[in-house]
């Protein structure tokens, strides 16, 4: 009897210890995004590590995008890579490598693909098949400061629909809104120069790329393109805007000197925290017809081993479930990615309370991307650099595009 | 330094050994083994590390140039001479090129002449002179996310002091780093307030080991200061103006963090587009990375022909006795 | 003769007071800003005296980063690295400026190329050999790769070479072997040049960014200039907490620096080399 005892004790410890250590999976997390929205993204990953023993998460911040993107190539030469990543581009690292793991995996029902809205999932595609999950998403939004609009009598009760008549109204602003006093006092600037330029450009019926079954060409030099580039011209010679001062702009709109700002809505959980002024938000204005350009990051998953591939999925669908998202998004000023997400009560009460919040959502309906394609970058890079052109009158926009398109397809071309 | 005839003595030393002839051209004395096995053991760890960090990565650089090289996608081809003919034929390369150039120039001549002027006026024995020397070295030691956002709010063209004071003395304000015309030469202004520091400890270092004998003795011969520094102190800093040079023309080809801080995406019209922004540009930026490792060998070549320039045009140093 | 010189020093340190305004100037906001709170930081024309002085925001840098762990990690690499670096330099400089024998010219120029590189060239070859011996995330992996020795040892040869053969033959002939010559003869009378050198190699080590960002993971093996950049905000406007986390930064250079300076001031009185 007592022998028997002591067996089952010796088996019953043996059980305790060995199974802990015998399904133990390590989970090694990369993220991309610091301050609140690192913050918000590591009280996430911690909480599912206490809810499951079997695994332990090793959470790092590699940097910003630039940083970890270099980080993160690097890594999958060496054979030291993550095995979740959140991270811009990530369909380059997936989708250009042959990997649509994640593409197999969401037709799982709990996962709920369709909840996710189909101008989001664009954003996660290479070759038009889905191989991250989309996760920080932003729009570009139009911020005004209150005090300036007030100041020159202008209500935004109705607010202007289209670009034309947004420029009225932006000048105005400059005329009679200067509550600094400074000289150097402007109505309307931009901190992501590239990406409004898409957003102007899907506004105006222009795809920005076209793709040929895998072969992917510019498309932003046709005559729509010109009209949208004329436009932003527009802007610096009626001196809206100032010239080539896009990195100021952010510290220009904080400290009372720009009237109008578009920037990413990631900044709207900052901005709605006790700030030197008060911001309001407007809907995008637009050409043709209403549509905003997509930006922000995604979750892909890196291992190559198959069970830690499905380790990574699980903890994949946790980040990206209503709840988790939606949370997420609120602190940080991401969007919800899932329109069950719209419905949470904090998700309401977000857009109640907070106007910003309110136009932001709201561009989820509108929201457009086109498919990741290797020089992605180089094309933002090229658009900078030609709105730069245009805007100093170096070259007639119709040329600087053409010039652009004709580099970038060469950098296609290899 | 005698430059051209150590210059001249190791180029025979290097025929000597090419040619097979005996390496100590001199006359054999049991000195010289000694100082085989002396330097053998004193120069193996420099080699070590050199082999490490230099030899074995750039030979993976010479490889990477032959290939096309991608750092998101795992494309791996050889493709012979292309990316360095692409390079060539790069106007954006020959820009950053022209504006390297330009930045080198400039910086180099206004850093080394302020720098010696500091450095011949702290080396006196004037009151508060440890105060002005760390003062001078303060910007070296200012890390350079701080010291960049300091500059950044300098040169803001509405907000900023620097166009403050402009307006104060009744000049026009400037755009500094907003216009192409004016860009690269905010960013040198920002490079030789950091950089000065460094060269002036450098040129103090070299006025120290000046000794005081020589100065008094051109004094007692009716020497004036400035007789003192062009005869004595400025012939017998020779070795150390060269070394400044030399470093300044291989640091201002290389310089990248603090262009790349200053003006983000190179600057209006890409006037701030110099040689390792190019590189990183297509490395890192455009992921091409066999293109970059090509830039990065023309690179490596044209500072080795500056240096070799410079080389040449430097003067003899008087001999002390 | 005496009266000549005297009169120029008035004209010596208005100037100097000058051109140290100038190079101050950006140091003084700087150690103004870190005083500053947000309100005073958007305030538009901007505050040059912070409302209060208050710590807050030096406060806010330990609770923002783990502020200890990087400075910790910093020193204890720097220190390690200036060591060996100069170390290495200063036997190799010794050998390439002194003693003879094959190949010492090959050497010299190999070293030179050495400075050639910059370094985003080599990272990822070097990042690709870091990883294949399994350095990523320790601290040799942070130490030994950024042991840049050319400029230190250019440095020295350049120093070493002003000291006189006769010296060295002449401790020779009183039969003295090279090492003890190093020891005894070379490097007490090298103190600015060895001081110079390590300053520097203190420095570039302390600064160093790149290497450390891509061949750590884990935030306990990160170091300063990384933490640094955590506190730049995307907006590069609430810099209060950077400027006051950069003044705490600048400490270890500091004390270097005045370590060192002792040695130009000693080495004054030292009038030349001693025969």
């Amino acid at each position: 009897m007592k022998r028997a005892a002591t067996i089952l004790a010796v088996f019953i410890v043996l059980c305790m210890i060995a199974s802990p250590l015998g399904a133990q999976t390590k989970l090694k997390v990369w993220f991309a995004v610091s301050g609140d929205s690192g913050e918000a993204f590591k009280a996430l990953l911690e909480k599912y590590d206490a809810m499951n023993d079997d695994i332990v998460i090793e959470a790092s911040y590699s940097g910003n995008y630039a940083d970890t993107a270099t980080k993160v190539s690097a890594s999958l030469v060496s054979n030291t890579a993550p095995d979740v990543a959140l991270m811009a581009a990530g369909p380059l690292y997936t989708g250009a490598r042959n990997d649509f793991f994640i593409e197999s995996k969401i037709a799982e029902p709990d996962f709920n693909k369709n909840d996710i809205y189909p101008g989001v999932w664009d954003y996660a595609k290479y070759n038009g098949r889905i191989c991250a999950i989309p996760y920080g998403i932003s729009t570009p939004v139009l911020y005004y400061n209150k005090a300036v609009l007030d100041k020159a009598g202008i209500s935004m009760a109705n607010p202007p629909k289209t670009w034309s008549e947004f420029i009225q109204i932006a000048k105005t602003a400059q005329a009679k809104g200067n509550i600094s006093g400074s000289s150097d006092f402007w109505g309307f600037d931009v901190t992501d120069v590239a990406w409004l330029f898409k957003t102007m450009l899907s506004q105006n019926d222009n795809t920005v790329i076209a793709v040929k079954g895998s072969a992917v060409s510019p498309a932003f030099n046709d005559q729509k393109a010109v009209e949208v580039a004329s436009f932003w011209k527009r802007l610096v010679d009626e001196k809206v805007m100032p010239v080539g001062q896009h990195a100021n702009a952010e510290k220009k709109f904080l400290s009372g000197n720009l009237a109008f700002l578009v920037a990413t809505s990631a900044r709207i959980a900052r901005w709605s925290k006790d700030q030197t002024i008060q911001i309001g938000a407007i809907p995008m204005p637009y050409f043709q017809k209403p549509s905003v350009a997509l930006g922000g990051n995604v979750l892909i998953i890196l291992s190559k081993d198959q069970k830690i591939r499905e380790a990574s999925w699980k903890l994949v669908k946790f980040l990206a479930n209503t709840e988790n998202q939606t949370t997420f998004a609120l602190k940080t000023g991401y969007l919800p990615i899932r329109k069950s997400g719209l419905s949470l009560p904090d998700a309401k009460k977000a857009v109640t309370n907070n106007q910003m919040y309110a136009i932001a959502f709201d561009q989820l309906d509108i929201s457009w991307s086109y498919w990741h394609f290797e020089q992605m970058g180089t094309m933002d890079q090229i658009l900078a650099q030609t709105i730069d052109v245009i805007e100093r009158n170096v070259m007639t926009p119709k040329a600087a595009l053409d010039k652009a398109a004709s580099d970038l397809q060469a950098e296609i071309n290899g | 330094m005698l430059c051209i005839q150590q210059l001249a003595q190791e180029v025979s030393e290097m025929i000597r050994i090419f040619g097979r002839k005996d390496a100590m051209g001199k006359k054999a004395s049991h000195f010289n083994r000694d100082q085989h096995s002396a330097a053998i053991i004193m120069v193996t760890p420099l080699l070590i590390t050199l082999v490490l960090l230099f030899l074995f990565p750039v030979s993976l650089v010479l490889m990477m140039s032959f290939t096309n090289w991608s750092l998101t996608t795992p494309v791996r081809d050889f493709v012979g001479f292309r990316n360095f003919l692409f390079v060539l034929n790069d106007g954006r390369f020959w820009k950053a090129l022209n504006n390297t150039a330009y930045y080198t120039g400039l910086k180099l001549i206004v850093d080394t002449t302020i720098a010696l002027l500091i450095a011949v006026l702290l080396d006196k024995k004037i009151r508060m002179r440890r105060f002005f020397r760390i003062a001078h070295f303060a910007p070296v030691v200012v890390p350079i996310t701080a010291s960049s956002l300091i500059w950044l709010w300098f040169y803001d063209p509405g907000i900023g002091p620097l166009n403050q004071i402009l307006k104060l003395i009744g000049l026009p304000a400037l755009q500094w780093l907003y216009s192409e015309k004016t860009a690269l030469l905010s960013v040198i202004i920002f490079s030789v307030w950091k950089g000065l520091g460094y060269n002036v400890i450098l040129f103090l270092a070299g006025l120290q080991s000046i000794p005081e004998s020589y100065l008094e003795a051109a004094r007692i011969d009716g020497a004036n200061e400035w007789q003192v520094f062009s005869r004595v102190k400025f012939p017998l800093l020779g070795p150390v103006t060269s070394f400044i040079v030399m470093m300044g023309i291989i640091n201002c080809f290389k310089v990248f963090t603090e262009v790349d801080v200053m003006t983000p995406n190179h600057g209006p019209l890409e006037s701030t587009l110099l040689m390792v922004s190019y590189i990183y540009n297509q490395s890192f930026t455009r992921g091409k990375m066999g293109r970059g490792a090509a830039a990065a060998l023309i690179l490596f070549v044209i500072i080795f022909i500056f240096t070799m320039l410079q080389r040449a045009f430097t003067r003899k140093e008087v001999s002390i006795d | 003769m005496v009266k000549k010189l005297r009169s120029q020093y008035p004209v010596t340190i208005a100037f100097l007071l000058v051109s140290s305004a100038l190079m101050i100037f950006p140091f003084a906001w700087m150690l103004l800003s870190a005083f500053k709170t947000p309100a005073d930081v958007y305030n538009y024309p901007p505050k040059w005296i912070p409302s209060s002085f208050k710590l807050t925001n030096f406060e806010e840098v330990f609770r923002k980063i783990p502020f200890l762990r990087f400075y910790a990690n910093s020193i204890f690499i720097a220190v390690i690295q200036t060591v060996l670096q100069i170390g290495i330099s200063a036997m190799g400089a010794f050998a390439l400026a002194k003693l003879d024998f094959p190949g010492r010219g090959k050497i010299r120029i190999f070293m030179q190329s050495s400075l050639f590189v910059p370094e985003v060239v080599t990272m990822i070859p070097l990042f690709l050999l870091a990883a294949w011996v399994g350095m990523v995330d320790t601290y040799t992996g942070l130490i030994i790769p950024g042991l840049n020795c050319a400029f230190t040892t250019l440095l020295l040869i350049s120093f070493f070479q002003t000291i006189p053969n006769e010296l060295i033959d002449a401790a020779k002939v009183d039969g003295c072997n090279y090492y003890r010559i190093f020891m005894t003869i070379v490097l007490p009378n090298s103190r600015t040049a060895i001081g110079t050198a390590s300053l520097f190699a203190f420095l570039t080590h302390w600064r160093s960014y790149m290497w450390p960002l891509i061949i750590t993971n884990n935030v306990k093996m990160r170091t300063l200039p990384i933490g640094l950049k955590y506190l730049v905000t995307e907006t590069q406007s609430e810099y209060q907490i950077l400027m006051a986390a950069s003044l705490m930064a600048i400490i270890p250079v500091l004390v270097v620096y005045m370590l060192m300076e002792k040695e130009f001031i000693q080495s004054i009185t030292l009038t030349g080399l001693k025969s």
